[in-house]
């Protein structure tokens, strides 16, 4: 048989190949399943859109000058890429390890480190699609007025890498599969409810603010609002500068515990 | 790519791996030639797998020194991927993808086009028959069906080189047979295969040399026969006997220089010297002969079985 090899780009020593690769297979499966994940895109936020803008917003007035639902609507969009993200970097990651998925993958010329940069890749993109689908709605409902509002996507492009880590660094933890549960429970839930999605983070106790803004999903929702309100400052710059530095510390902390896992 | 010069395609010198304290590979040397099926022949906890690990990068190695086509393991992890087939102890395969996606996937991120990947999965499908499990979800394939689209996932990059952990671990007989004929076809393709298993039917059946594995050291290697013939002899005394002067045959046979290993209904007797153990002194006990084996190497290199777990 004869001897082939393969060359491949290298970007500061990360292998690209390795990276869309990853992407690819994940790709490949939504092909197969995105119907039903279509419900978990799509009609679970649209619930939550339409049962908390319509039915409680009829309640509720004016927040922060604009209307209930358009008020909610970018927090349950990050929010959304947020669980997409970090579903898929924590129960999805770990399968791919007991399975030996992972294993098989670095079987071929591909380095831990690309692997959590594939993941965190599809992370990504699940937080677009599911950005694009409610936005869609949201826009339809006229609760999205502007053209800043395609920066929604890019701010659920943010969370999902964001979260992605997050997942990456619970998959590589957890002893099994019941401690992931945590991940939800202790993490994605309370930071979806105490991120600003739902009411202003200033009626919180004085004491509880600035845990709130320090939390990591409250900078994502303060910067989607910007973008859904055509109403950006300096205030969003250093939302999304905090994600960004947030994203450069999870992420190598996640590379390296993967690799213990994995490499042995 | 450096070659070799001669047919020598894997290279290990000395190679230890220590996990803390306990040492899984133990120094240890071996040469595999191109073209040849070598195994690794040793029970559970032997350290063939940790020895594969390291032979794939998937496992940074303690000392010594690995090459496989003349790439060294510990400095080019990746670049020996780049020519090895693997197939893990786990198969590994996604439940998530269809058998032929299974095979896309992987070609894909081992660095084939696409276009390439799907070809190359029909080709690869073909030649392992599994074409017609090509849509099928993973979990509805045998045991059997899975190795085989392991070892085809193997063969996606064309490689030097196919490593094979326990190819037919947990198979039944029929899934067996067909991984066999699978690795036979793979031979004549002139592939070389680095296996392990500690079935000596297995080994005796695929190998052309191997190694005898026990606590992470070679215990000894060469052809399957030729191990047989040097450590066992042509043929094992059975010695079947009444248990109150068991322990005075065993005494007589020890102290005619066999081995003699008292274990089960029978005591089983081999001849350190090359030939069949000539019992004619002793009376009283019913005796039987019959050819000598891999297991019978193993048992009187380590006084255990292959099957023996420690
Ligand atoms: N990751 C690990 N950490 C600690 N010890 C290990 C690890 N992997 C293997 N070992 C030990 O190394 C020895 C050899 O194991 P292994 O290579 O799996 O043997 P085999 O494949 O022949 O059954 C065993 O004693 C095993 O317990
Ligand atoms: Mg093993």
């Amino acid at each position: 048989m004869m001897a082939t090899t393969y060359p491949s780009a290298r970007v500061f020593g990360v292998r690209v190949r390795s990276v869309t690769g990853m992407w690819f297979h994940h790709a490949l499966v939504f092909k197969r399943t995105w119907l039903t994940a279509m419900t978990w895109y799509f009609i679970e936020p649209f619930v939550i859109l339409v049962a908390i803008g319509v039915g409680v917003g009829t309640l509720v007035n004016d927040v922060e000058g604009v209307p209930y639902a358009q008020f909610v609507t970018p927090g349950v969009i990050v929010g959304s890429a947020m669980f997409h993200s970090i579903f898929e970097c924590s129960w999805g990651s770990f399968f791919r390890m007991q399975k030996g998925v992972y294993e098989t993958v670095l079987t071929a010329p591909v380095s831990v480190r690309e692997i959590a940069m594939g993941d965190m890749s599809w992370a990504m993109t699940r937080g677009i699609i599911t950005a694009i689908c409610i936005t869609a709605v949201a826009a339809a409902l006229g609760w999205v007025n502007s053209f800043s509002g395609i920066g929604l996507l890019l701010a659920a492009a943010m969370v999902g890498v964001q979260f992605g880590a997050v997942g990456l660094i619970f998959a590589a933890l957890a002893p099994n599969v019941h401690t992931l549960s945590l991940t939800f429970t202790v993490v994605a839930t309370p930071l979806y409810f105490f991120s600003g999605a739902f009411f202003p983070i200033s009626i919180l106790p004085d004491w509880v603010e600035p845990i709130a803004w320090a939390a990591p999903l409250t900078p994502a929702v303060h910067l989607a609002r910007g973008f859904i309100t055509a109403d950006l400052g300096l205030s969003h710059l250093f939302s999304a500068l905090y994600i960004i530095g947030l994203t450069a510390l999870l992420f190598p902390i996640a590379a390296i515990l993967l690799r213990r896992r994995l490499v042995k | 790519m450096k070659s070799d010069g001669d047919t020598t395609v894997i290279r290990a010198s000395n190679i230890t791996k220590r996990f803390g304290k306990t040492t899984a590979v133990d120094g240890v040397s071996f040469e595999v030639r191109r073209g040849e099926t070598y195994g690794l022949l040793g029970p559970n906890g032997a350290g063939k797998t940790t020895t594969m690990r390291m032979m794939s990068g998937l496992s940074p190695i303690t000392s010594g020194k690995l090459t496989v086509a003349g790439i060294d393991v510990s400095s080019q992890p990746r670049e020996v991927r780049n020519v090895l087939g693997v197939v893990t102890q786990q198969d590994g395969l996604d439940t998530d993808l269809t058998a032929r996606d299974n095979l896309i996937a992987y070609g894909f991120i081992a660095g084939l086009s696409p276009a390439q990947a799907r070809r190359r999965a029909d080709a690869v499908l073909m030649f392992f028959n599994l074409t017609e499990k090509s849509r099928d979800e993973i979990d509805s394939l045998s045991g059997g069906m899975k190795r085989r689209l392991a070892i085809a996932r193997s063969f996606m990059t064309e490689p030097q080189v196919v490593v094979l952990d326990e190819p037919t671990t947990g198979l039944d007989p029929q899934g067996r047979n067909r991984v066999w004929q699978e690795l036979e076809t793979m031979k004549e393709a002139g592939v070389t295969v680095f296996m392990s298993t500690h079935y000596m039917e297995e080994a005796a059946a695929l190998c052309d040399r191997l190694a005898v594995m026990h606590h992470g050291k070679i215990l000894d290697q060469g052809a399957p026969d030729e191990l047989v013939a040097r450590r066992a002899g042509p043929e094992v005394a059975l010695v079947r006997v009444a248990n109150g002067v068991r322990k005075d045959v065993v005494n007589w046979i020890e102290n005619q220089g066999f081995n003699c290993r008292d274990a089960g209904p029978v005591i089983t007797v081999t001849a350190s010297n090359g030939q069949r153990p000539d019992l004619s002194g002793l009376q009283g006990v019913r005796i039987s002969y019959r050819p000598s084996n891999l297991e019978d190497v193993f048992l009187s290199m380590t006084g255990v079985t292959l099957t023996d777990d420690e």
